[in-house]
């Protein structure tokens, strides 16, 4: 399977070990880091990334410990990393003191969701990581109003929940299960499906269905962001190439949420 | 010693009151906006001002939360909401979005800025990027050890504030949207409906899965926080009621003068944690303060735990000349209870009930009208706003 050759989107793929092969022109790998990535099964050590053009992917909320020693491991990076995803703001006293010479993204989904906070943001940073809890109009606000080219997460599971527990582990020895790091549970009242990946570093929450934004172009759109989580191959080439990928969402699109009680329920009238 | 702060949650005027009065240094309350409890009574303008002036008048502070993650319809507003904030004179306001943090430094505002447990710092580099953006507090993630505080207060020097007790997210704060996903209901805006407390289909299970935490207690940590450099001391709880704002307040009040007495015993420690947990009706634990939390640090199953009625009633006068304090009732109570009286001027004493009368000094067997009058007559001095409840510990079985 090909991408088509008019494609000329730049993509940030959070890539999975199967996905490694992968050669798509315009595609720039994001690697889960070891010891500072949550949510992927698949994490890589920085000296053994070799692809050029490789972002470091750290979305860890990190602690004394891993701050220090990711400060070490950040030094003398090899001259293929050209960039940094994170999540945790530490990361830019830690670019300053070490004087790297990267491009730092932003990628706290949850916390970019307005346009005078993300140009605050992009004073310290090259770009940022469009929010997914907030509106189509809302993000093509963000997009006219950004200082700089901002990411647009554009295709994959999205993280909606972060904890430092180790949540599976914690219920399973409770009641003597089988121990695994991965799972699909459906939240009993919605029927919301799940899927749960823990590591040692704590507990990561997707929504089991792929946040499908494809139909969001903007000349301000840097990359386009894709979390390889549970994808093949064919499927990121079917995502390039707009083609129909099974279960797939819109999110918060086409619809607001609310959170004063009185609001939502005038909405229901 | 440095001097340390203990901070109480208010959800309106009250409790704000009550908190005060059983030792607060400060309260943290939200306005009607930008607040992340949305669905609290919280305070009008005109309350701030009321609520500003009562606190300066004891010589206290208030922290105004406006720590919602803004989404572009919130902007508008946000800076004449600053503006009144500043010119109202409150201490600080707590944030977490970086555009109210730099949008109240760029008007000039008046008070401070602390950094909301919402922007989870855990680190000293994390905690720089704030420092650099002009706030003197961070409220740590509850997710921060000993260890974690200690390094940022050293390499930063900023106030830091710590929740020492209440209920605890299962999330880094700020970093979740379950409910969003589930309810359609924000939950950095202050939407919350706490899926984390619901339960889950587990594939290989007829058990549900959940995740529910048990409730913060630091009561055993406050010393070493203190020594390793904590400033502010943070209760949670703004939808909570007087009585346990009242409870938990002076339990701690207690426990950090008495730290800062030195005289503090294992024994009262072990006394207050009973109270606390009595109090707030459910387990709690120190959770990351010393280890990583496991499923010892989590309900499952649901929690046992009953409602309780242990607050009984609510000193209104006390005449020295007749030993006859006045009581608005709370809940059922009868002759022969056994009964403690505790408040902020008094130490905690007990005392059977032998006789109740009614407002006209006719004697009755029961109280059993919510906010009726009653009066009983005790020799030991009680104070207007003292509370009486159950029995339950006896402080000398502790010591």
């Amino acid at each position: 399977m090909l991408v088509k050759e008019k494609m000329k989107n730049k993509y940030l793929l959070a890539v999975t070990k199967d996905l490694l092969e992968l050669k798509v022109k315009n595609l720039n790998f994001l690697f889960p880091i070891e010891g500072y990535s949550v949510g992927f099964q698949d994490v890589f050590k920085i000296s053994e990334i070799k692809t050029e053009e490789a972002y470091l992917y750290i979305n860890r909320t990190l602690d004394k410990e891993s701050s220090s020693s990711l400060k070490e491991k950040l030094k003398n990076l090899s001259q293929n990393i050209v960039g940094i995803g994170f999540n945790d703001l530490g990361l830019i006293s830690i670019a300053k003191e070490l004087n790297l010479q990267v491009k730092l993204i932003y990628m706290n989904n949850h916390n970019t969701t307005n346009k005078a906070s993300i140009n605050d943001y992009l004073e310290y940073v090259d770009s940022v990581l469009i929010s997914t809890d907030i509106t189509e109009e809302e993000i093509k606000t963000i997009l006219t109003e950004a200082k700089k080219p901002l990411v647009l997460p554009y295709f994959g599971m999205v993280e909606v929940m972060c904890s430092r527990r180790r949540l599976l582990t914690n219920f399973q020895t409770e009641f003597g299960l089988e121990l695994k790091n991965e799972q699909v549970l459906f939240e009993n009242i919605s029927k919301n499906p799940f899927h749960i990946v823990e590591n040692e570093y704590g507990t990561v929450f997707y929504k089991d269905t792929f946040l499908d934004y494809r139909n969001i172009e903007h000349e301000k759109i840097e990359f386009y962001y894709i979390n390889g989580l549970n994808l093949t191959k064919e499927d990121i080439i079917k995502i390039i190439n707009k083609e129909k990928i099974e279960k797939t969402e819109s999110g918060f699109l086409n619809k607001k949420t609310y959170y004063r009680l009185k609001e939502m329920n005038e909405c229901k009238k | 010693m440095q001097k340390v702060e203990l901070l109480a949650p208010a959800g309106d005027i009250e409790k704000l009151k009550f908190a005060y009065l059983y030792g607060a240094d400060a309260v943290y309350c939200s306005g009607k906006r930008f607040g992340l409890r949305a669905n609290a009574n919280n305070f009008t303008l005109e309350e701030i001002k009321e609520a500003t002036k009562i606190a300066h008048d004891l010589n206290k502070k208030i922290y105004i939360t406006v720590n919602i993650i803004f989404h572009e319809e919130e902007l508008e507003g946000l800076e004449a909401y600053l503006l009144d904030l500043s010119e109202i004179g409150i201490d600080a306001i707590i944030a977490s979005d970086i555009h109210v943090i730099k949008k109240a430094k760029s008007l000039n505002c008046s008070f401070e800025v602390h950094i909301s447990t919402q922007a989870s710092v855990l680190n000293a580099e994390a905690a720089l990027f704030y420092k650099n953006l002009g706030v003197t507090r961070l409220v740590l993630a509850r997710e921060a050890s000993l260890s974690d505080i200690e390094d940022i207060k050293k390499k930063t020097g900023l106030e830091l504030e710590c929740f020492i007790h209440g209920a605890m997210c299962t999330s880094f704060s700020g970093r979740c949207v379950l409910s969003n996903y589930c309810t359609n209901r924000d939950s950095n805006r202050g939407g919350c409906a706490q899926i984390c407390r619901w339960t889950f289909d587990y594939p290989e299970s007829t058990i549900p899965f959940s995740m529910t935490p048990k409730d913060l207690n630091l009561v055993e940590y406050i010393e070493k926080m203190i020594n390793v450099g904590v400033n502010s001391f943070k209760v949670e709880g703004r939808m909570r009621g007087i009585y346990y704002i009242a409870t938990v307040i002076l339990v701690y009040r207690r426990l950090i003068d008495k730290i800062k007495e030195k005289s503090l015993t294992k024994q009262e420690v072990k006394y207050y944690l009973s109270i606390l947990n009595r109090c707030a009706n459910r387990e709690s634990t120190p959770q990351f303060i010393n280890k990583l939390p496991t499923n010892e640090e989590q309900y499952f199953l649901g929690r046992d735990e009953v409602s309780n009625q242990d607050f009984l009633g609510m000193v209104l006068d006390y005449d020295e000349k007749t030993n006859i304090v006045t009581i608005e009732q709370r809940n059922y109570f009868e002759k022969g209870t056994e009964v403690e009286f505790f408040g902020p001027k008094i130490e905690t004493f007990s005392y059977k009930v032998n006789k109740i009368y009614n407002e006209k000094m006719e004697e009755i067997e029961v109280a059993n009208h919510p906010q009726m009058i009653i009066k009983l007559e005790i020799k030991q001095k009680v104070n207007k706003y003292d509370m009486m409840r159950l029995k339950v510990f006896d402080k000398q079985n502790f010591l």
